[in-house]
């Protein structure tokens, strides 16, 4: 499954999901948005918000750490 | 199952009572949305925690964290809708779970306060943001405004300045109350102060494009609304006292409310001074007299 979390550099909660996500031993390709405008641009336009977290998984964005909707996504237990 | 002790909030006051709740080897679960309370919003590095001569918010966050979660304790990534006191303090959360406690502590903060205008809420998330350090480097090469001309207004811009093309900074008096010298280094970055700006809208179609000051528009795609903090613990308000801003009113010894065994701890009340070091100092005590009413109203935890 391919998983792609785009962040910034020290946004709190984009650490608390990632680690969320380790714990959880999901592999994810990080992307920092600050210096990577294509994925910036990607990211603004897919989820028509500008804000970080966002985590995509198979083509659908999630905004925020939603833990219920990232779960029920990555068919994972809580 | 009747917890020892809940804790309402995740910042430096609920960590710390966490910490000191298993130490005394009390059953104890924290509720809260998410960790680092108001130091999430912090730009600069904090410079006053002893032990770190400087350390990002983020960093000291982690480290809070860590230490709470190698202990033995219960934590719920969930939010608190009520809390009533029967026999116990009886807990209504926003998963709605319900939790018994014999007692409680409130540390639940200030959000960031808002500036109640039109466009402020239909564009959050759509370049309306309280949280710089989160969203702010996603407007690389763009024009951001900063609403507030506090010591966190310049520190705020000062952050942006690094990835933004444009920063302006809005404040409503005639003197900013940020020191001279985050003025000075905000000048020289080339940030421009707008005074006695009053704002009135925020405009856009998807995302925001101009905000109205005056009979002013600047046309910009990101806005940061830095305008301090307020308090709510409507979530408790059968059972505590607040003031005209909001806060918990607590004896000052104990930090209890007036019902016994519920105490509050940090920003959330009275206390005038509000730092890190003195809401850990606060969570430490709260839970220390928690752990003493346990003892008295039920002889052991």
């Amino acid at each position: 499954m391919k998983v792609r979390l785009f962040t910034t550099p020290i946004c709190p909660y984009c650490l608390t999901l990632k680690r969320f996500l380790e714990e959880k031993g999901i592999e994810i390709e990080s992307i920092d948005v600050s210096s990577d405008e294509k994925a910036r641009d990607e990211m603004v336009e897919k989820t028509q918000q500008t804000t970080v977290p966002v985590l995509e998984i198979e083509g659908e964005y999630i905004v925020g750490f939603d833990r219920n909707k990232i779960c029920e996504k990555l068919g994972i237990e809580d | 199952m009747i917890y020892d002790l809940i804790i309402i909030g995740g910042g430096s006051a609920g960590i710390t009572a966490g910490i000191y709740a298993a130490r005394q080897k009390m059953k104890t679960l924290l509720l809260t949305k998410s960790f680092g309370g108001q130091m999430v919003h912090k730009s600069v590095e904090i410079e006053n925690y002893p032990g770190f001569d400087k350390i990002s918010s983020r960093e000291l966050i982690e480290r809070f964290e860590n230490q709470l979660k190698s202990k033995d304790i219960e934590i719920e990534t969930d939010k608190v809708l009520s809390i009533v006191k029967k026999d116990y303090f009886n807990i209504l959360t926003e998963a709605e779970k319900q939790y018994q406690s014999k007692t409680v502590i409130i540390a639940t903060g200030s959000e960031p306060r808002k500036l109640n205008i039109k466009g402020e809420k239909e564009f959050l998330g759509k370049g309306v943001s309280y949280c710089a350090t989160c969203d702010g480097p996603i407007f690389s090469n763009k024009k951001v405004a900063v609403i507030g001309g506090g010591e966190a207004g310049f520190e705020t811009a000062l952050f942006l300045k690094k990835y933004a093309s444009d920063v302006f900074i809005l404040e409503q008096d005639e003197k900013p109350r940020a020191s001279k010298e985050i003025q000075e280094k905000t000048k020289e970055a080339g940030i421009k102060l707008i005074v006695s700006a009053i704002v009135k809208e925020i405009k856009g179609s998807v995302f925001v494009e101009e905000i109205i000051y005056n009979e002013d528009v600047i046309k910009v795609n990101g806005i940061f609304i830095q305008i301090g903090y307020v308090p709510d613990a409507s979530f408790a308000k059968e059972l505590i006292d607040i003031n005209e801003k909001g806060e918990i009113i607590v004896n000052f010894e104990t930090l209890e409310t007036k019902t016994p065994g519920l105490f509050a701890a940090g920003d959330i009340n009275i206390g005038k001074v509000k730092q890190i070091i003195t809401a850990c100092g606060e969570g430490a005590q709260a839970t220390i007299y928690a752990y003493n009413y346990l003892i008295k109203e039920y002889g052991s935890n």
